[in-house]
């Protein structure tokens, strides 16, 4: 399966939900759409599923040699934004309805409901009604609906929300199970070290935009082309000489003894390196690595024109 | 065609709203409380007892089954208290300043029939004063036979068996469709409350989906329609031949009649399953909607049909027996009072049915464009122009 966004626009009344949007998803990929609320994450998945369409531009699904405008429903197993189940009904009739509503019969669905459930911890709940459980362990049983049926894509639209930290890594250990399973997963969060662990690839949106796009190493490279260097001594620090340094293009001082020099652009690490260690003897020095949700911050502060912390607000 | 999916569907929504049990209790109860009214009426029957009435000497008034009269010696303050005392009396009959005047204790249902015997008496009194006799009397009293002759021969009578079916027809199809309104408001209405549509949206069309629901809850009300005949059915025959002893006689029932109610029944039920599940589809939040009440618009037809009953041949009841949206009532009532050809019954019910399709298809188009909007309720003007539309989905 192969799924190519090609500048896609969507609006609704006054607003530009969707703005020129394009990317491509490749089979087997655990794809994440990252962005604030309003993005247009949303939006995109929604175009995805087929519940409404693009305005301008074009969306195309390629599998087993055929082309679509939208993910056929017998491929896809979604986890909407907006979710629910029956709460009045017990776990195993809700995810045997979805089953057979995808064409399993009872039998094979009741099977995989086995495993699933023992997956997330919920075979001794199964008889139990959906209202009776946590939101996170409902949230769970809509995961296993979702996959139940072992589509070929997974559209999970927030499903970290909702769920705590134990939850969540089980989440990613589900994740994981499916892209071991072959199936391409393309999912929406804002839970960065989540997606941090997961995604292949991802993109990052704001305002219906793409802010940046590809591997978490190629967003690093985009968000962050200024390497950091920490450094720490038992004696205070020479402030102004750092700053003099012809490399280094800011300097934070932490503590008169731990400082934060950001350098320029491009700039050759090593020889900067050599005029620190000729001059100070330091306690411990480390290249500073962004996580994903600092230069998540960073690119939408560039975005936006705002600072970091700013973007943080 | 209804996909196998639509089946899912209407198979779950028809179980989510059976519970056996319930069921089972309920029409239980509905024939144990239909027992104890019938117990209830037999018991305080006042007709099967025997009342003494005191009458002044003077009145010599025959005994009949129900009344005994006396003429007591005591004077009229005695019979007074011995009424009020509830002894010896039920009623004292006395006659004051000219008038004939009637105690009783409090009102009873039996007084008017009293009235009557006494109104009786004292008219063949009057009758001897004008020096009539009793023969003469009594063809005085007779009304003057006055027939009615219809001279349109397709007229089958006032008062046919056929007609009462109609009527029980035109009560069961109000009691399924007060089932399928509450079941369909819920349901869908539920469902987005509950944010299971976007969900569903993804496995199965607009369109399936409400197929299934439609289909589902026509069951539904099929099935409190049955299940109300069946009780009505025992009851009658409980009634007919345990209690009053008569042998089971269904030779009344005009068959011919009968098959032509079921398809108009059931075309019927499934139009008002579709009209309710599409407004029912444009309603966000039941809660703050006035949709909901639209729904009732179904109900209409059951009442023109009974305000164009007693013209089975005029020109309302045969407009309306075209109509599609009033046909599935109108008709069966018509036809069950005058002969109508096989043709513009076949016609009629084509009708019916090409609507039903067009209802379908329209509760398909509003729920898909009622789940773009995004909690955002469609307007009447909205759900117009989706009405109109020729645009495929």
């Amino acid at each position: 399966m192969q799924l190519r966004i090609d500048a896609v626009t969507k609006q609704y009344a006054t607003v530009t939900a969707v703005n020129q949007v394009s990317f491509q998803i490749q089979s087997g990929e655990i794809f994440a759409l990252l962005g604030p609320n309003g993005a247009g994450k949303s939006s995109i998945i929604r175009m995805l599923v087929g519940m409404t369409k693009p305005d301008a531009g074009s969306i195309s699904v390629c599998y087993q040699d055929q082309t679509f405008h939208h993910v056929p429903r017998r491929l896809l197993g979604y986890l909407p934004e907006d979710r629910g189940l029956y709460g009045d009904k017990s776990v195993e009739k809700n995810l045997l309805f979805l089953a057979q509503l995808h064409g399993l019969g009872k039998t094979e669905a009741l099977s995989r409901m086995d495993h699933w459930l023992e997956v997330f911890e919920l075979t001794e709940r199964r008889h139990d009604d959906l209202k009776q459980l946590s939101k996170g362990n409902q949230q769970k049983v809509q995961l296993i609906a979702a996959v139940l049926h072992k589509p070929a894509l997974v559209i999970l639209d927030e499903p970290f929300s909702g769920l705590d930290p134990i939850n969540q890594e089980k989440v990613v250990d589900f994740l994981k199970q499916l892209k071991q399973n072959g199936m391409t997963v393309i999912l929406s969060a804002h839970q960065m070290a989540m997606v941090e662990k997961l995604a292949d690839r991802m993109v990052l949106m704001a305002k219906g935009e793409v802010v940046l796009a590809g591997t978490l190493a190629e967003i690093r490279q985009q968000a962050q082309p200024e390497v950091q260097i920490q450094l720490s001594s038992k004696v205070p620090l020479p402030a102004d000489w750092l700053r003099s340094l012809e490399a280094v293009t800011a300097v934070e001082m932490h503590q008169p003894e731990q400082a934060l020099l950001t350098l320029q652009r491009d700039a050759e690490v090593g020889p900067v390196l050599q005029q620190l260690l000729g001059r100070i003897e330091p306690e411990q020095i480390a290249m500073q690595k962004p996580d994903l949700h600092q230069l998540y911050l960073n690119a939408m502060s560039r975005h936006q024109g705002q600072t970091p912390q700013e973007a943080a607000a | 065609m209804i996909s196998r999916q639509s089946l899912i569907v209407a198979r779950w929504e028809f179980l989510r709203f059976f519970k056996w049990k319930q069921q089972l209790i309920s029409y239980l109860l509905m024939l144990a409380v239909m027992g104890g009214v019938f117990a209830w009426v037999y018991l305080t029957d006042e007709s099967r007892q025997q009342y003494r009435i005191a009458v002044p000497g003077s009145v010599v008034v025959q005994n009949t089954e129900q009344f005994e009269f006396q003429r007591p010696s005591i004077d009229l303050s005695q019979q007074l208290q011995q009424l009020r005392d509830h002894q010896t009396w039920h009623a004292v009959l006395s006659y004051q300043d000219g008038s004939w005047v009637l105690h009783t204790g409090a009102s009873s249902k039996w007084l008017p029939q009293l009235e009557q015997v006494l109104q009786s008496y004292f008219q063949l009194q009057r009758a001897g004063d004008f020096g009539l006799t009793d023969a003469q009397l009594t063809e005085l009293q007779q009304p003057a036979p006055i027939e009615r002759s219809f001279l349109d021969d397709d007229f089958k009578g006032e008062d046919t068996p056929e007609k009462m079916i109609a009527f029980a027809v035109l009560i069961l199809l109000l009691i399924g469709l007060s089932t399928a309104f509450g079941q369909i408001l819920m349901s869908i209405t539920g469902e987005k409350q509950q944010r299971v549509t976007e969900q569903l949206y993804a496995i199965l069309t607009p369109q399936q989906w409400m197929d299934g629901k439609v289909l589902g809850h026509s069951l539904s009300a099929l099935k409190a329609m049955l299940t109300t005949t069946l009780v009505m059915l025992v009851f009658f025959l409980v009634v007919s031949v345990l209690v009053a002893g008569e042998a089971m006689d269904l030779s009344w029932l005009n068959w011919w009649v009968i098959l032509w109610l079921i398809p108009f029944a059931l075309a019927g039920v499934l139009l008002c399953a579709c009209f309710m599940g599409a407004i029912a589809a444009s309603i966000d939040d039941p809660n703050t909607s006035g949709k909901g009440v639209v729904m009732m618009v179904t109900w209409l037809p059951l009442l023109f049909t009974y305000l164009v009953i007693d013209s089975p041949s005029g020109w309302a009841m045969t407009l309306l027996s075209w109509l599609p949206v009033t046909s599935f009532a109108v008709m069966p009532v018509r036809m069950s009072m005058v002969e109508v050809p096989w043709w513009q019954l076949s016609l009629s019910l084509a009708l019916l049915l090409a609507t039903v399709y067009y209802m379908r298809r329209l509760g398909g188009r509003i729920f898909l464009r009622g789940m773009q909007m995004y909690g955002k309720e469609p307007s009447w003007g909205d759900i117009m122009r989706w009405a109109l539309s020729r645009k495929a989905d």
